[in-house]
């Protein structure tokens, strides 16, 4: 009995499949993409960075995956995660833990603190300006990278959206239990996706970056996780060394 | 024939649920914060020598792709710094392993970070009122009230005809 419906509903199939096919095909051909860039995707990232540069203080935290590639191509995975304590317009603390990592990033507006917990040391440096240009300087200055860097410069010049060779809209999912939007854009040697929250607070929820740098694409994905009212209180900003932990002198880059 | 079918189905079903209640293991939510790293060490003493051939890596941002590949300067805004790489691995590849990738990147692992190859300051802090001829490599000039000053970690430099005299902090 089941092997008889079995056998009719693939032979219903086999009349079916072809048909699926040959229409889908039509499909591919019709409509030459006459504009690769999709403005509504484009401005989605809009939308977004906007909004984050409303969002005053918050905590979102960050697990990811990344990839190294090894000489012969071959791909190892690690993980790593981070939570971020933020108060705009210059406070800032981040911790960044992971099986081979244990380091705290702390401003407080006057100073940004550089601890490596895992090895007792920790620096210093003056700085006064807001997060946005904190996160830059870190950078260009220090070869020092804070997660969720994007998070930082979305919403400003620095992260242009005119040079994308392509945007488009990749439809719905779910992240968690939020319903988001997805976009992938290509841009230069990257290609990226990310997940926004639909609605009236669009957030990032999951970024999804692939190298084509590298003919084995590595790729990192993170996933974001969000508190719009966070109860951290604004002594977290404030860093005290670890005990026994020893100040060192974070070097600029020669070239600067 | 149907029964027994059905009951190679529950197997698995009843092994799947089982499994799906499990308790998950403490360390599963052991804080994202860092500096809750006491106990939680991990041993690479096994580790095969080839997993740190690294020649690249992925980018954890689409803004500031500088250092994605150690062989390849690819910036997707090229207009900021365009020698980030060779200068950073100056700091970074102290121990030659990593082939001079990674280091700075928040995922890095801290034996690559530079802070790690951070030589230990001498914590006296010059003298107020001590005159010198020129400030450290590293001031960052700050102007307040209408004064340039040089700003060393904690040590303030104001300008005195061509030398520069070490002051209060201004603010």
């Amino acid at each position: 009995m089941i092997y008889k419906k079995l056998a009719m509903a693939m032979l219903a199939l086999s009349f079916v499949a072809p048909a699926l096919y040959a229409q889908s095909a039509s499909v591919d051909a019709a409509p030459a993409v006459t504009n690769p860039v999709d403005p509504a995707s484009i401005q989605a990232l809009k939308d977004m960075g906007g909004y984050l540069m409303t969002l005053k203080r918050f905590q979102v935290s960050t697990e990811m995956t990344g990839e190294r590639v090894l000489m012969d191509g071959q791909k190892l995975q690690h993980s790593a995660t981070a939570q971020l304590d933020i108060e705009r317009p210059n406070r800032l603390r981040a911790g960044i833990s992971s099986s081979r990592a244990e380091r705290e990033i702390v401003y407080d507006g006057k100073t940004v603190a550089l601890a490596l917990l895992s090895k007792n040391k920790y620096a210093t440096v003056p700085f006064t300006d807001n997060i946005g240009a904190l996160v830059l300087a870190l950078e260009d200055r220090y070869g020092v990278e804070i997660p969720l860097y994007d998070l930082f410069v979305w919403g400003t010049p620095e992260a242009p959206l005119d040079k994308m060779d392509s945007a488009m809209n990749a439809g719905q999912d779910f992240i968690g239990d939020d319903l988001c939007d997805h976009y992938a854009f290509r841009q230069g040697d990257f290609d990226w996706q990310i997940w926004i929250t639909s609605g009236d607070k669009p957030l990032p929820r999951k970024l999804v970056i692939t190298s084509r740098t590298d003919e084995a694409r590595p790729q990192s994905v993170s996933i974001m996780n969000w508190n719009l009212k966070p109860t951290f209180e604004s002594s977290v900003f404030k860093f005290t060394p670890a005990k026994g932990s020893t100040a060192v002198e974070l070097q600029a880059f020669s070239g600067k | 024939m149907k029964m027994s079918f059905k009951t190679l189905f529950l197997i698995p079903l009843v092994v799947l649920v089982m499994v799906t209640f499990v308790p998950l293991a403490p360390d599963a939510e052991a804080g994202a914060r860092g500096g809750g790293g006491g106990g939680r060490q991990v041993s690479n003493s096994n580790r095969d020598a080839r997993a740190n051939n690294v020649r690249g890596k992925s980018a954890n941002n689409v803004n500031g792709n500088r250092n994605v590949n150690a062989n390849s300067n690819t910036n997707v805004n090229a207009n900021r710094n365009v020698n980030v790489n060779s200068n950073r691995n100056v700091n970074v590849d102290v121990d030659n392993d990593y082939n001079g990738c990674c280091g700075g990147d928040w995922d890095d692992d801290d034996d690559h970070h530079p802070l790690a190859a951070a030589a230990a300051i001498a914590v006296t802090v010059a003298a107020i009122g001590s005159l010198v001829n020129d400030v450290p490599a590293n001031c960052v000039p700050v102007n307040y009230s209408g004064v340039v000053y040089q700003q060393c970690g904690n040590t303030w430099y104001q300008p005195q005809g061509s030398q520069y005299v070490v002051v209060n902090p201004p603010y």
